[in-house]
């Protein structure tokens, strides 16, 4: 689904990735981990452009990001993103936030769009919110209608940047329940958490970050009770 | 004080006043129409990427706030002919005046307010595969014009006041109106407090309109 070669990054002269591959998997659950600056996000945003690659290759679904031919709004119809921040629109209803990009991109009728939106709102638990405006959610509420808005474009692909590091620890569990029922259904997800718990459950591969490269990757088992890397193992002597 | 000034006597000036008026809301409302367009074209050009479209509305709107309008005014009127060869009736000239003043003043809003619409909005919509005119049009524009609205009213009420000195060049605006009677009939007091109260009844009305829909637009 995802082949990533020797990609790096640069923002001027700092280097952020130096030589990151990787390869993920149809259905496979990614989760990234690694200290802050060590270039998680960069490395997810690098892979719907929007932060553009400086050198390297990477596909996603068959794409070639480095080409200048590539429709990069069409991979981006494929891969489904979730923020930090939310980032909800706040000046349309829940169920607007949901229906504006089928309607617009995917060519939906309103009703069609509507008809999606309240399902997965649904499946969010989230039915009796569809008219409400963002801001009078609370943040778990709007990360789960944000994962809704997102699977509205019928993804194959869903990234996520510390969905749950925004929350209120009550919060989280909520929206950590969310994104297990989706990796249960078998979708291709990348997810960059701090979230340990959550990775050695759900993930199927684990990928540790540490400056700019992959320090080290493997099976949730192998990486959290036998790291062969110290810098792994300081990480989460730290976090654990 | 009694009896030294004539105030009933206003009421015979009323049809000049009233076509001063006229022309003071019809100067205001199409120069600032088009000062509105041309704020949001030369305000998306200061965030465009685009070099020239950036230069060329960095100079006009640098240009505009680094002079007086009233020296725009009378070079529009008077040096701008000698250079283009082409008269324009003083009406057409203040409409100008104002139009392009305003505009890169409005300009300036038009940026300020899109530059303050999060960026993590413009990713979220680019995620989810529109295209950037898209994510412009249904997430940017329409929340960057409520943070306008404030801002551009006050314009508008600057730009109002500003008709007043198109006098200069005869445009037979309030003003205009109100010194060509004040001359001829030495009612200075009454003409000119007349006149004052006129502006100030447009200024309060738009700033009630104004607030109306600051109020209506907080609703959601
Ligand atoms: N747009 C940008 N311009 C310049 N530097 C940037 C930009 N985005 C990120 N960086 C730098 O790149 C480095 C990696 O950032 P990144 O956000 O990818 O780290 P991260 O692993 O996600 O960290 P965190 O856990 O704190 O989110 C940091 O040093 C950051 O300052
Ligand atoms: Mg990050």
């Amino acid at each position: 689904m995802i082949k990533v070669e020797n990609l790096h990054k640069s923002f001027g002269e700092h280097e952020v990735l130096k030589g990151i591959d990787c390869e993920i998997h149809s259905s496979e659950v990614l989760c990234v981990i690694g200290p802050s600056g060590s270039g998680k996000s960069t490395f997810l945003r690098c892979l719907n452009m929007l932060e553009s690659i400086t050198s390297g290759q990477v596909t996603v679904d068959g794409f070639n990001l480095k080409d200048k031919k590539t429709n990069i709004n069409m991979v981006r119809t494929e891969v489904g993103m979730v923020f930090q921040q939310f980032n909800l629109f706040p000046h349309k209803t829940v169920i607007e936030n949901i229906m504006l990009a089928p309607m617009k991109v995917r060519k939906l009728s309103k009703n069609e769009a509507k008809e999606r939106g309240l399902k997965l709102l649904k499946k969010v638990g989230l039915s009796d919110k569809a008219d409400k405006y963002p801001s009078s959610l609370s943040g778990g509420q709007q990360q789960r209608v944000a994962i809704a808005r997102a699977l509205a474009m019928e993804p194959k692909l869903m990234l996520f940047d510390e969905p749950t590091s925004a929350l209120d620890p009550e919060l989280v569990g909520e929206v950590l329940e969310v994104m297990k029922q989706l990796a249960n259904e078998g979708m291709t997800m990348v997810v960059v958490t701090h979230e340990m718990g959550f990775a050695r459950e759900v993930a199927d591969r684990v990928l540790f970050m540490d400056e700019g490269i992959i320090m080290e990757e493997g099976s949730p088992d192998v990486i959290f009770s036998n790291p062969t890397s110290d810098r792994t193992k300081e990480f989460l002597d730290k976090v654990l | 004080m009694e009896g030294r000034f004539n105030w009933a006597g206003v009421i015979d000036f009323l049809p000049e006043l009233g076509t001063g008026l006229y022309y003071t809301l019809l100067i205001s409302i199409i120069g600032l129409i088009i000062g509105f367009i041309l704020g949001a074209i030369f305000g998306l050009g200061r965030i465009s990427k685009n070099k020239i479209f950036y230069g060329i509305s960095s100079i006009y709107i640098e240009v505009i706030r680094g002079t007086p309008v009233l020296v725009q005014a009378i070079w529009i009127f008077f040096a701008l002919p000698l250079i283009t060869g082409y008269n324009m009736a003083s009406v057409t000239a203040g409409i100008v005046v104002i139009a392009v003043n305003s505009g890169a003043y409005i300009a300036e809003i038009v940026r300020g307010a899109v530059q303050s619409i999060a960026k993590g909005q413009v990713e979220a919509g680019r995620s989810l595969g529109l295209t950037h005119n898209q994510t412009m049009r249904y997430i940017v524009w329409p929340q960057a014009f409520k943070r306008m609205i404030p801002p551009l009213g006050n314009q508008f009420i600057i730009s109002i006041k500003d008709t007043s000195l198109l006098s200069v060049i005869l445009v037979p605006e309030l003003m205009f109106q109100g010194r060509l009677i004040a001359s001829n009939y030495f009612n200075a007091v009454e003409i000119y407090t007349t006149v004052a109260v006129f502006y100030l009844i447009i200024t309060l009305t738009l700033s009630f309109i104004l607030r109306m829909i600051e109020k209506r637009l907080d609703v959601q």
